[in-house]
């Protein structure tokens, strides 16, 4: 009996506590949800959302799910129950996710996704997408020109259970597979990772040691090959390009080190959800479902006009 | 000893069986293996999980586990690393204090070791399980690097710091220098001194132990601390090698040394084992990850392959340990 009165009376503590802190709360929240923070790109983007949403007058607080479709659940829940405004969502899973959405739109709570996509047409408010596929589509392109058509290549994955590893190999092999001169003749994962890419790169290139071409699912990945080829010598003969847009990469664009890789915009496609957001509590309905951020190559000659994960101003 | 049946003599060189075997039938299938660069590369690239699963060893004799080894790593790098690359500023003024190569290396085997201590410390004053302890610090030592780096890799490093990672000293990477150093002061320790003996003898019956006077709390504290001091010696290593600390450096390396302690024979329960055995372990590991790369076997396929070693050596080793 006596701890059943303990817990009604923490429980009425508990509850006071919470009234209190609603009221002294007047400012509109959002809650900024994002796969992982575990890889730069994904910390900017988060940080920029918060940025702009801070900006516009709106408290704002990032949630980590790193990489777990379950704990990206508890996060939602969590922002449901302590009534967030609206959430900017970088999904974990593009089917698993769908559930999470679902659950908010419900509440009442818009959910605007960033990046990544979920698969479902309707279930968020709108999704502000970055467009992988066609992205690896232009870096075939241009890996095609610059290789003239003939030779050998390797390509580094990045983790194979993720949705973009497979986008951007996959536009990337739509274009280069047309060309019988292009041989692949290793591809292996790397885990999108920088320690990894070089180890991969040291061993495939006691197999291959006349290689080409890179290409690399991601810009760490890029960096990774990169020092491997340049501890082998072959730096100068080897081409390697990357995705992302990464500080790193376009630092060695510019060296001539690496030769291209797929700009995406973080800034672009942040902030336009935090405005999105904005537009939402003032009243507007009627986002589009999809808007495609398109990913641009970066190469040599319009390198001037780019710098770490975006456009110069 | 001559007495022992020819099995059990076998038994004792298990991996170093296991290891001639892969090499050899590594070497039928791809004419790329047994080539010096290519010796050097497994050399180079295994000399990492080396020195962090010497540590490893050390914590396993002792019935313990730490697999925190991975965080620890990512922070003593990215703490050499930003301290190389922009100082510290003191707090409260506008002072900043610039770090030599040497200096900043310093203050990352510092903080490694202070965090192994940590580890020792929970574990010894509290009596938590080593697991969960150590299980919290893999948790608290990530996070440390996501604030130390504000999530962003620390790069250009400077050639002098690169050195370490892909420079040569008398026809040898460095990196296969420190391994060798780490390696040969390990077996030193664990053979020729008394602290080395009560590591054995802790694991092998810690309340035994105790009766005779081991002072069983400071032996762990030292053990735990080693383990860290040497996850940070391969934090720099890799940030050295890649000319940047990645924030997310080392995940999953807590795994990749428990197998090269295992594989190589030591005991998870503690007071049996070898730190050669584990070098062996380490090896067999490397060799495998470079000969699925080389062999261009699928990445799918490379996951479950690997897991079956590991499993096959444990399997091994069990029926070893029931024959003796």
């Amino acid at each position: 009996m006596k701890q059943v009165k303990v817990l009604l009376l923490m429980l009425a503590v508990l509850a006071s506590c919470n009234s209190h802190s609603k009221k002294s709360d007047g400012n509109k929240k959002i809650a900024i949800i994002v796969s992982t923070l575990n890889n730069p790109w994904f910390v900017f983007l988060a940080e920029t959302a918060a940025k702009k949403a801070k900006a516009l007058g709106y408290d704002s607080k990032i949630f980590d799910s790193q990489n777990n479709t379950a704990l990206e659940a508890d996060h939602f829940e969590n922002v449901i129950s302590s009534e967030y405004n609206a959430i900017l969502f970088n999904p974990t899973d593009a089917t698993g996710s769908i559930a999470n959405v679902t659950k908010a739109i419900n509440a009442d709570i818009p959910v605007f996704c960033m990046d990544r996509e979920i698969n479902s047409a309707d279930g968020a408010t709108s999704q502000i997408l970055s467009d992988n596929y066609s992205g690896s589509i232009e870096i075939g392109k241009y890996f095609v020109e610059m290789l003239n058509k003939k030779g050998t290549y390797v390509e580094l994955l990045g983790i194979v259970s993720d949705n973009n590893t497979w986008n951007r190999s996959k536009g990337f092999h739509s274009i280069v597979d047309n060309y019988k001169g292009l041989k692949m003749v290793a591809q292996q994962s790397a885990d999108f990772d920088r320690n990894k890419a070089l180890e991969v790169m040291e061993s495939i290139l006691q197999v291959h040691p006349d290689i080409d071409g890179v290409f690399c699912g991601n810009d760490a990945m890029a960096m990774g090959a990169y020092q491997a080829l340049l501890s082998a010598g072959k730096a100068d003969k080897v081409k390697v390009f990357g995705f992302d847009g990464a500080q790193d990469v376009i630092k060695s664009i510019k060296q001539g080190k690496i030769v291209a890789t797929g700009m995406q915009f973080p800034k672009i496609i942040a902030e336009t959800a935090a405005t999105y957001a904005d537009e939402y509590f003032k009243g507007k309905r009627d986002f589009p479902k999809k808007k495609p951020i398109a990913v641009e190559l970066v190469n040599k000659e319009n390198i001037d006009k780019y710098t770490g994960y975006g456009k110069k101003q | 000893m001559s007495a022992q049946p020819i099995y059990l003599k076998v038994a004792k060189y298990q991996s170093l069986i296991a290891l001639f075997i892969l090499c050899l039938a590594l070497s039928f299938l791809s004419d790329k293996f047994l080539t010096a660069s290519n010796t050097w590369n497994v050399l180079r690239q295994i000399s990492v999980n080396i020195c962090i699963s010497v540590g490893m060893t050390f914590v396993v004799l002792t019935a313990g586990i730490d697999l925190s080894v991975g965080s620890v790593l990512a922070l003593s790098g990215a703490i050499t690393a930003g301290l190389l690359k922009s100082g510290i500023e003191l707090p409260g003024s506008n002072l900043f204090i610039g770090f030599t190569i040497s200096g900043a290396i310093l203050a990352g085997m510092v903080t490694g070791s202070l965090l192994g201590c940590f580890n020792g410390w929970i574990i010894t004053k509290f009596k938590v399980p080593p697991f969960v302890a150590t299980l919290g610090m893999l948790t608290i030592a990530r996070g440390l690097t996501m604030l130390w780096t504000k999530g962003y890799p620390i790069s250009g490093l400077g050639n002098h710091f690169a050195y370490i990672g892909s420079g040569w000293l008398l026809g040898i990477p460095v990196l296969v220098w420190i391994a060798c150093i780490t390696v040969v002061t390990a077996v030193f320790i664990s053979n020729k001194t008394i602290f080395g003996r009560y590591i054995f003898a802790i694991g092998g019956n810690e309340n035994a132990s105790r009766l005779s006077g081991i002072n069983i709390n400071k032996v762990k504290l030292m053990v735990y601390s080693i383990a860290g001091l040497l996850a940070a010696v391969g934090g720099i290593m890799v940030a050295s090698r890649l000319d940047s600390a990645q924030p997310n450096a080392g995940m999953g390396y807590e795994l990749d040394s428990i197998a090269a302690v295992v594989i190589g024979g030591t005991s998870l329960s503690g007071g049996r084992g070898s730190i050669p055995g584990t070098v062996l372990g380490a090896v067999i590991i490397g060799v495998l990850n470079n000969g699925l790369v080389l062999l261009d076997v699928s990445p799918f396929w490379q996951q479950v392959v690997k897991g079956l070693v590991i499993l096959l050596a444990v399997i091994v080793d069990k029926a070893n340990s029931k024959v003796e």
